[in-house]
């Protein structure tokens, strides 16, 4: 059993929520930090995090790939749902670095909401090809910073090449209920996932 | 990588490894490194003796922490970190949350959370397994987000 209690607590009064996550992910400056901002209670927290990756030279001498570790803020943010469960939003620090910090981020993760800024579409292939890889249900937003889209959707969905069944929204990262509403449609994605396994598994 | 058998299991010691306990002393004004005023200027791994792994390398970022009150007279007799940690968790806190309130790196704080848990100071709650699968559970996190206006 992966998951257990280090002590298990008998007082139900003395006992701590349990901690459910969402994903905030998307290239750098796409608003991440500032939807965090927007929903979380807490002012937003930032924490150093160490990603190693290794150096694509060989150290001739050894023959070592040289290793270099980098350090990156994490930011994230928390919504108290009830007494006895709290939502931890966590934006993914970096844009293209997929170290463990990402599987980290994203073990046991609700889902993810992958923010875009139309002006720069490339920066979240990234993010949406690895939730895709590992599975993650996940949610394209497009950030509209002046509540206009540049663009039509649908040109959007065509020029980032997202299935069909990823949806695509459009919210303002800076509005509370505008970003409630994305997380909500991160949490109904998740939902519509776990019936399908739920079926998957009636059926085999 | 720790040895992962012998990491997870229940400790054998029940108190804080002595050489975790007294970190403190010399090679704080080594610090030579400022780059960032808000973070401890102790090389983060001298604060583990080392190690960049805590017990259980599973802990999650997330996981609730919250100070035992059965330990908490005892905590008198900690130092430093280990003591904030249990002050700051008379609330419960994500590990997260812990690094960043303590200005601690993030693999720190764990190494830390997870020693102090061993050692019967704090009480842990991981998420639990299957979450993503748990249809109750998504629909409370939907129905309380949903409460936001």
């Amino acid at each position: 059993m992966d998951f257990k209690t280090y002590v298990e607590p008998t007082d139900r009064e003395h006992r701590p929520p349990t901690p459910v996550k969402i994903v905030i992910s998307g290239g750098f400056g796409v608003g991440k930090t500032t939807a965090v901002s927007a929903i979380s209670e807490i002012p937003p927290l930032s924490t150093e995090a160490a990603i190693t990756s290794v150096a694509a030279q060989i150290d001739r001498i050894g023959e070592v790939p040289a290793k270099t570790t980098t350090t990156v803020a994490l930011d994230f943010g928390c919504i108290t749902i009830d007494r006895d469960l709290k939502l931890y939003l966590f934006g993914t620090p970096g844009q293209d670095r997929f170290g463990f910090m990402w599987q980290d981020l994203s073990r046991g993760a609700l889902g993810a909401l992958v923010i875009v800024d139309t002006r720069r579409l490339d920066d979240c292939y990234p993010a949406v090809d690895y939730f895709e890889q590992i599975g993650l249900p996940h949610v394209v937003a497009i950030n509209c910073f002046d509540g206009v889209l540049a663009h039509d959707i649908d040109d959007v969905r065509w020029a980032l090449a997202i299935s069909n069944d990823t949806p695509l929204i459009t919210f303002d990262a800076r509005d509370k209920l505008s970003v409630r509403d994305a997380l909500l449609a991160v949490l109904r994605r998740t939902r519509d996932h776990a019936k399908e396994r739920m079926l998957n598994r009636y059926r085999t | 990588m720790t040895d992962e058998s012998s990491g997870i299991g229940p400790p054998s010691a029940s108190s804080i490894r002595p050489y975790l306990a007294r970190h403190g002393d010399g090679p704080a004004q080594q610090a030579d490194d400022g780059d960032d005023p808000n973070v401890s200027p102790l090389r983060p791994y001298l604060l583990t003796a080392g190690r960049s792994e805590p017990i259980d390398d599973t802990l999650e970022i997330e996981a609730q922490v919250l100070t035992n009150q059965l330990d908490a007279a005892s905590a008198e007799r900690l130092a430093f970190e280990h003591r904030d940690i249990v002050t700051l968790c008379a609330t419960p806190v994500s590990v997260a949350e812990v690094a960043a309130k303590l200005r601690l790196h993030i693999g720190v704080a764990r190494v830390l959370v997870a020693d102090l848990a061993a050692a019967g100071y704090l009480v842990v709650r991981r998420p639990s397994s299957g979450l993503p699968e748990d249809l109750d559970m998504i629909e409370k996190v939907i129905r309380g987000l949903q409460d936001i206006r």
